[in-house]
């Protein structure tokens, strides 16, 4: 248990001690960290509908979603990430790269579930569905919040040692968040709305959220 | 097939192309061995692609995921092959140094680059192909990532041919440095008109090579009638975006 707090506290707080431990072991216990804190903010987001009847698979689906969005993510962007690190020369560093990436992943999942009790209280003073859905988004954001600013304190170290990592964080940013958005879509519901049945995916098309937002826009410009 | 990868990840590292590499062979690279990683490469691209055709809507269409792997890796090499012969004849005008095998060794280097970022990017794209039901997007999506992978090849094929440059200054003798100046200068504008011709003629053999992608709302077919062209049907895919 102690060993857990230490680790913890180690990613939000001390940023070399993380990097001098890029080893197989420092990196399974922060993709444990990933898993256990989304796990537990996605059980309490999919706890909107309350938990009679089959409203537990929503809270299920929720819980294994979250985990699902940040590890699905990183894991569809890193391949790019390391080629495109590997082209402009900075392979050596690759490692602490991936680290630091992790390292700030974990952060956010950590600051989510922090912001679980707030999300608790929330769902217990309000029944609006649209409400629940914003309140979620203001804790992502929260928490995205968070992760970038671990992510910055991490790159400030390889910056210094190489500034092209510079560039690396900001490409990783954008490839991260492009995939991120449509995840987030495909992903839907993470609430799960009480009046509708619970999926684990929307029965409709999955669709593309890119294209939604343009087409709201679009159709506001146009007509 | 370890070695084949470890060449390509010298290459990407560029320490294949170093200054202090060996003198005496431009690149030191096995020809067949990083050919056949390429091959690999742009078919998993291309698998990746044509997870689009096989997630569509309506009954996956296998056979033109089929000749999308078949069909990247063609529109590759065809584009090469196509260009080949005119960067050669034009360089040895000009009076480049590069030999024939030289410019083939580097061409395939940069292909070797070109490919590896497109296939790293194949996971991203195998994702939006699985879940956008939009041709029009994914068409764009895809020229993106084409446009992106084959830049970064070209400004690899740049940059050697610049260290190459600084590495026969440094070997030739002073007196007849002005003349390998203007020669370089020749060699580059040359690979600098090449490289405009190979994006033109990239965009048309993928054009040519059409349906890649496969409209979902037509039947399968290995080859479409000649009509309109490459930047055409890119326009044509702007304007449909939203619609």
């Amino acid at each position: 248990m102690t060993s857990l707090w230490t680790q913890i506290d180690d990613i939000l707080r001390r940023r070399r001690a993380v990097q001098s431990r890029s080893t197989g072991s420092a990196m399974l216990w922060m993709i444990g960290c990933i898993a256990g804190f989304g796990l537990a903010y996605g059980a309490v987001m999919g706890a909107f509908g309350g938990v009679s009847g089959d409203r537990p698979w929503q809270v299920a689906y929720s819980a294994l979603k979250t985990p699902l969005l940040l590890l699905g993510t990183s894991l569809i962007a890193w391949p790019s990430f390391f080629v495109f690190n590997t082209l402009v020369g900075l392979r050596r560093d690759f490692a602490r790269a991936t680290t630091a990436l992790m390292a700030a992943q974990a952060g956010l999942a950590i600051a989510l579930a922090s912001l679980a009790p707030l999300t608790v209280v929330w769902y217990a003073s309000s029944s609006d569905y649209g409400d629940a859905l914003r309140f979620n988004g203001a804790m992502f954001a929260v928490a995205c919040f968070a992760g970038q600013w671990l992510l910055r304190d991490h790159y400030r170290l390889l910056i210094e040692s190489d500034p092209r990592h510079r560039w690396m964080f900001w490409l990783w940013l954008a490839i991260y968040v492009f995939v991120a958005i449509q995840m987030s879509w495909v992903l839907r519901p993470f609430v799960g709305d009480p009046n509708a049945p619970v999926e684990f995916f929307r029965r409709e098309k999955w669709g593309n959220a890119y294209l939604v937002v343009g087409r709201l826009i679009y159709d506001a410009l146009v007509n | 097939m370890k070695r084949w990868l470890t060449d390509l990840d010298r290459i990407l590292r560029g320490e294949a192309t170093r200054l202090d590499a060996s003198q005496d062979e431009a690149l030191p690279i096995p020809l067949g061995g990083l050919l056949l990683v390429i091959l690999l490469l742009a078919a998993i691209y291309g698998a990746c692609m044509g997870f689009f055709a096989g997630f569509r809507e309506g009954g996956a269409c296998l056979m033109q995921w089929l000749a999308a792997v078949v069909k990247v890796p063609s529109l590759l090499f065809l584009t090469v092959a196509v260009t080949f012969p005119s960067l050669y004849v034009f360089n040895a005008l000009v009076g480049s140094r590069l030999s024939f095998l030289a410019i083939l060794r580097l061409l395939v280097a940069s292909l070797a680059v070109s490919v590896a970022v497109l296939a790293s990017l194949g996971p991203i794209v195998a994702f939006f192909s699985v879940s956008t039901t939009s041709y029009p997007f994914m068409l764009l999506l895809n020229v993106l990532v084409f446009l992106v992978s084959g830049i970064l090849g070209l400004a690899f094929l740049r940059q050697t041919l610049n260290r190459w440059n600084i590495r026969a200054t440094i070997a030739t003798p002073s007196e007849t440095e002005s003349r390998n100046d203007t020669l370089d200068r020749n060699v580059k504008k040359v690979f600098t008109c090449w490289m405009v011709a190979v994006m033109l003629v990239g965009g048309q053999m993928a054009w040519v090579l059409r349906p890649l992608l496969g409209k979902p709302t037509e039947a399968f077919h290995w080859f479409s009638p000649r009509e309109s062209n490459f930047l055409h049907a890119i326009l044509e895919a702007f304007s449909n975006l939203f619609s």
